[in-house]
């Protein structure tokens, strides 16, 4: 209370400007006034008098320093004071200060950047009530491949009636389908069917009207939408009276029940919900791979663990393998929390790039170090100075620190400025998960922690020209002119700033020249199909469509595409290579012992029609292609790729085998090249896949996949102004091209590659730099000594040797070191890496090479320089 | 000749809010003069150093000061304790007592006194 009390005084007058100085002398002068008459009566002269009572009283200046100590709050006025001089100093030098903003500047707008997106995906909590007890649920194959994780409609209630885990449980499966608002034109949509327990789950409140519930989820139930926010904007152009409006949706009659809000976005983009209306009973008997669609989230009870869920599900599993052992007999669940389902697979990766940006941070920082070194040299005489008139050593200290925070302070809030619009681009434009709308954006936890990042550096690279201030002799720094000779004191540590440097650079170089030669290994691979030229259209019927009016409408579409003026070749298929589409199958075959429950074949099932081969570009390598009238076979023929030759049939002709299915036998017709990205990613390796007559196996939703002789992008209006006069009712989806697939399917490696070979481009320049700097600093500090030795007799080239030395000797230290930390740091890349070993010699090799030449480049030129400076004149600058 | 020793700085405080409390009211040359006296002349190098403390105590809230006429013509600034510093004396002066209480025992200790 007194202490506060005491502070807020001393504020005040702070504040104020308030000072006591008047009533202070006013008080000396009754006091040596009283003393002086006291000692006349004691029988001195008055002069005498006074001048003792003087004395008594003390030296007058520190009584009053004293006073003003007393009165203010000293530090912060040093503070001020000290503020205004490093102002003035950074105006006297904008050069100086320009460079080391912008240096700080890269080095925190880099490190925030990854901090914001890291922060945003990996640490903070997700947006919903309670998230840490969101639990994803998959259904793996116990061997082999899985699909995607995606489960049947009875396991999940199955779950849903057994489990003591959850206190709710989520089912949701994507389906396209066309939506028909009012008068207006068919619109194909992206939708998503969920049960009332979805919103239970996610726990999300609505921004308009209300979600559905349990009697919305009711079979037989009025269909029920709620729209995404996009979906609300791009639909009904964000109109708030849209509550209660009737659409068709997939020609079944629907009310829009409610909004979701902005960032809702539990279930990617889709634009709307509607109830699944499903039940235990809608699937009938059927428990097979080919109802596997739905995504299936729980909420734990509280207090329930992960581990103790993951228990419980096993136990399901259990029951369930030994109840129906030919449907369920090969899966398991598996579980993981809502942050590793969405994030796991780019964990490695942002955590690789924070790393890359916080040494490419360290690398700033210490070329700002450096910097802020070589200028306390050169501010050695103003130390001394400021010392010998008085000042403390901490008191000089303290100044060099607040212009260190200064800078850093400057620096970071460019930075920052700059991280802002760089997060703002990243919002959107980054791939996949992370580019979905709410996911990342800076906030003030993020803002704090890089400002705090950025007075600590301040304040540890600010300690560096203080150290050199501390050297300071007096005596030799004032007299004009530095006549040591060699061996200066804090080169030292100029030696270790730069090795460092040039380690750390290596270390992000090898990590970029890995990432770069990934991308390019994942680019150059054969793809088993042509992408260019290639149109994709996304067309769909609604789901209950008759067998025979699915056929009729996708030949009459075949036939209006192929008869378009630029096309060469057409065909359809139920996904395109590299999107995330998963159906997968089991058969027996022919030539393959049979065991009960244990069918001997899985792969992907991919329907096919119309001219597709010719058109996607895969070549057939053996038999042929499917005919006309394969299409209407009620046993049709299958195509196969050559993995699934390679895995079950290694040694015989496939052709004419047959691949077993619910007793019959389809027959092999031919065999395909290998699809990379058959169920999306391109890195994977191709597994099994059989085509299957699309008509034969009534697909309702295709793509329709066109070869053109144009550029693809002219043919899109036309494509769709032929599906709307087939069929005025259906709506055409996103058409695209191949090229922009392939391009999303590598956007994450490129943009790992494109951030990490960008900053080690900086960390090269920085280096460079940082040698350059020192290596001209030496030469400078030493031409007095260049100036003896010649005279001594040294030729030119043993003064450009001697710096070179001097430069090369700490840079070939910190690639040793950087070698050795490229080899445990590089590691972390792994998963990001395609083709390349992360302990690849060639790139480190390589990544030396690029290192050193530059750096050699920057160490000559100054060097030779050096070596040309004339013996003479450099005596004479004495 | 004695050697004079200055002050430690918070003993001074001490000795200030002991003289106001017997003097009452008092300028600073007054309190200096009687802080001698007392002392007999062994402390206080530097006289000067009496105002800083008295600023800090009267921020502290021990004493109060305003003007008041002087008998030279001029004004002076008179210091009085206040309640707070009254308080402040007391409980000082049983610390102060306490210290040196336990300071005299340990010179009073002899060897034998610790077999």
């Amino acid at each position: 209370m007194k202490t506060l009390n005491r502070f807020l005084i001393r504020l005040r007058n702070l504040v104020t400007g308030q000072r006591g100085d008047q009533r202070l002398r006013e008080e000396l002068e009754d006091h040596v006034a009283r003393e002086a008459e006291a000692n006349i009566q004691a029988g001195m002269s008055e002069e005498e008098a006074r001048r003792r009572a003087r004395m008594k009283l003390g030296a007058t200046e520190a009584i009053r320093e004293q006073y003003h100590a007393e009165e203010g709050l000293p530090l912060l006025e040093c503070l001020v004071q000290d503020t205004r001089f490093s102002l003035r100093q950074m105006r006297r030098s904008p050069g100086f200060t320009l460079v080391v903003v912008l240096t700080m500047a890269l080095g925190i707008a880099a490190t925030t950047t990854m901090f914001t997106v890291v922060y945003s995906t990996l640490l903070r909590s997700l947006p919903y009530p309670q998230s840490e007890r969101i639990v994803a649920i998959h259904d793996t194959r116990i061997t082999g491949r899985s699909a995607g994780g995606l489960m049947t409609g009875p396991r999940f209630y199955d779950i849903a009636a057994r489990n003591r885990s959850f206190s709710s449980l989520a089912i949701l499966y994507f389906d396209e389908s066309t939506l028909i608002a009012g008068k207006k034109l068919p619109v194909y949509v992206k939708g998503a069917g969920a049960n009332a327990g979805f919103w239970d789950v996610f726990a999300t409140a609505p921004m308009l009207g209300r979600v559905f519930d349990a009697r919305d989820d009711a079979p037989h139930a009025p269909q029920t939408v709620v729209l995404s926010y996009p979906g609300w904007q791009r639909l009904f152009g964000g109109d708030p009276n849209v509550i209660g409006e009737q659409v068709k949706l997939g020609q079944q009659t629907a009310t829009i029940v409610g909004v979701m809000p902005r960032g809702f976005s539990a279930s990617g983009d889709v634009e709307l919900w509607h109830a699944a209306q499903s039940t235990p009973n809608s699937w009938g008997n059927d428990r097979g791979d080919d109802q596997r669609d739905a995504n299936v989230f729980g909420r734990l009870r509280l207090g329930v663990t992960l581990a103790q869920a993951q228990g419980d599900l096993d136990r399901i599993g259990e029951q369930l393998r030994r109840e129906y052992p030919s449907s369920d007999g090969a899966w398991r669940f598996t579980s993981e929390t809502l942050r590793e389902h969405w994030y796991g697979n780019v964990q490695p990766a942002l955590v690789a790039l924070l790393i890359a940006s916080a040494l490419l941070l360290m690398i700033a920082c210490i070329n700002v170090a450096n910097l802020l070194l070589s200028r306390a040299t050169t501010r050695q005489r103003e130390v001394a100075l400021r010392r010998a008139l008085g000042a403390s050593g901490r008191r000089v200290a303290f100044q060099f620190c607040v212009e260190s925070v200064l800078l850093a302070l400057a620096g970071g809030g460019t930075g920052i400025l700059l991280a802002f619009v760089l997060t703002r681009i990243a919002a959107t434009s980054l791939p996949g998960i992370l580019g979905q709308s709410g996911t990342i954006h800076m906030d003030g936890i993020v803002t704090g922690v890089a400002l705090l990042i950025s007075v600590a550096t301040g304040i540890v690279f600010g300690v560096v020209p203080v150290l050199e201030t501390r050297k300071v002799q007096l005596h030799s720094a004032l007299k004009q002119g530095d006549t040591r000779l060699g061996g200066a004191a804090g080169n030292w540590l100029r030696s270790v700033l730069v090795g460092v440097q040039v380690g750390l650079s290596l270390v992000l170089l090898v990590g970029a020249s890995l990432l770069a030669e990934s991308l390019w290994n994942l680019m150059k691979q054969p793809l088993g199909f042509e992408p260019e030229h290639l149109l994709t259209v996304r067309v769909l019927l609604p789901w209950d469509t008759t067998p025979e009016a699915v056929a009729n409408f996708y030949n009459d579409v075949q036939q209006r595409i192929e008869n378009l003026p630029g096309v060469e070749a057409a065909g359809q298929i139920s996904a395109p290579p590299v999107t995330d589409f998963h159906v997968r199958g089991s058969f027996n075959a022919d030539w393959l012992p049979q065991v009960a429950n244990q069918p001997a074949v899985s792969a992907e099932i991919r329907n096919i029609a119309g001219n597709l081969l010719v058109a996607i570009g895969t070549p057939l390598l053996a038999g042929r292609d499917f005919s006309a009238a394969d299409q209407i076979s009620t046993v049709p023929p299958f195509l196969v790729n050559e993995a699934l030759v390679r895995e079950y049939l290694p040694k015989g002709d496939p052709i004419g085998h047959h691949l077993l299915l619910d007793g019959q036998a389809h027959e092999i017709v031919g065999v395909v090249a290998d699809v990379r990205g058959v169920s999306g990613t391109i890195a994977a390796e191709p597994g099994p896949v059989v085509y299957w007559p699309a008509n034969a196996h009534g697909g309702w939703h295709r793509y329709f996949l066109v070869r053109t002789k144009v550029p693809p992008e002219q043919l899109a209006k036309s494509i769709r102004e032929q599906v709307y006069q087939s069929d005025p009712q259906q709506s055409v989806g996103e058409i695209g091209t191949m090229d922009q697939l392939l391009g999303d399917a590598v956007a994450q490696p490129r943009l790992n590659a494109a951030i990490v070979v960008s900053f080690a481009g900086v960390a090269l320049l920085l280096a460079c730099i940082g040698i350059y700097g020192v290596v001209s600093y030496l030469a400078a500090q030493r031409t007095q000594e260049i100036g003896v030795r010649m005279a001594l007799g040294a030729t030119r080239a043993d003064i450009t040797r001697f710096f070179v030395r001097r430069a090369m000797v700490p840079a070939a230290i910190g690639l040793a070191t950087g070698t050795m930390v490229s080899l445990v740091v590089n590691r972390l890349l792994r998963s990001q890496l395609y083709g390349v070993q992360p302990d690849d010699l060639r790139l480190y090799l390589a990544s030396l090479l690029v290192l050193l030449a530059p750096l050699l480049v920057a160490t000559l030129r100054p060097a030779i320089r050096a070596g040309k400076t004339e013996p003479m004149e450099a005596l004479r600058a004495e | 000749m004695k050697a004079k020793k200055d002050v430690q700085p918070g003993t001074l405080a001490l000795m200030v809010l002991k003289t106001l409390d017997v003097m009452g009211e008092l300028h600073g040359y007054g309190i200096a003069r009687r802080i001698e006296q007392i002392s007999g002349d062994i402390l206080f190098v530097n006289q000067g150093t009496l105002y800083p403390v008295l600023l800090r105590l009267e921020q502290e809230g021990a004493i109060a000061s305003e003007w008041g006429p002087s008998e030279n013509n001029r004004r002076a600034r008179f210091y009085k304790l206040t309640r707070a510093g009254r308080k402040l004396l007391e409980t000082e002066k049983h610390d102060w007592e306490q210290k040196a209480a336990i300071i005299a025992r340990f010179f009073e200790v002899k060897a034998e006194d610790l077999a």
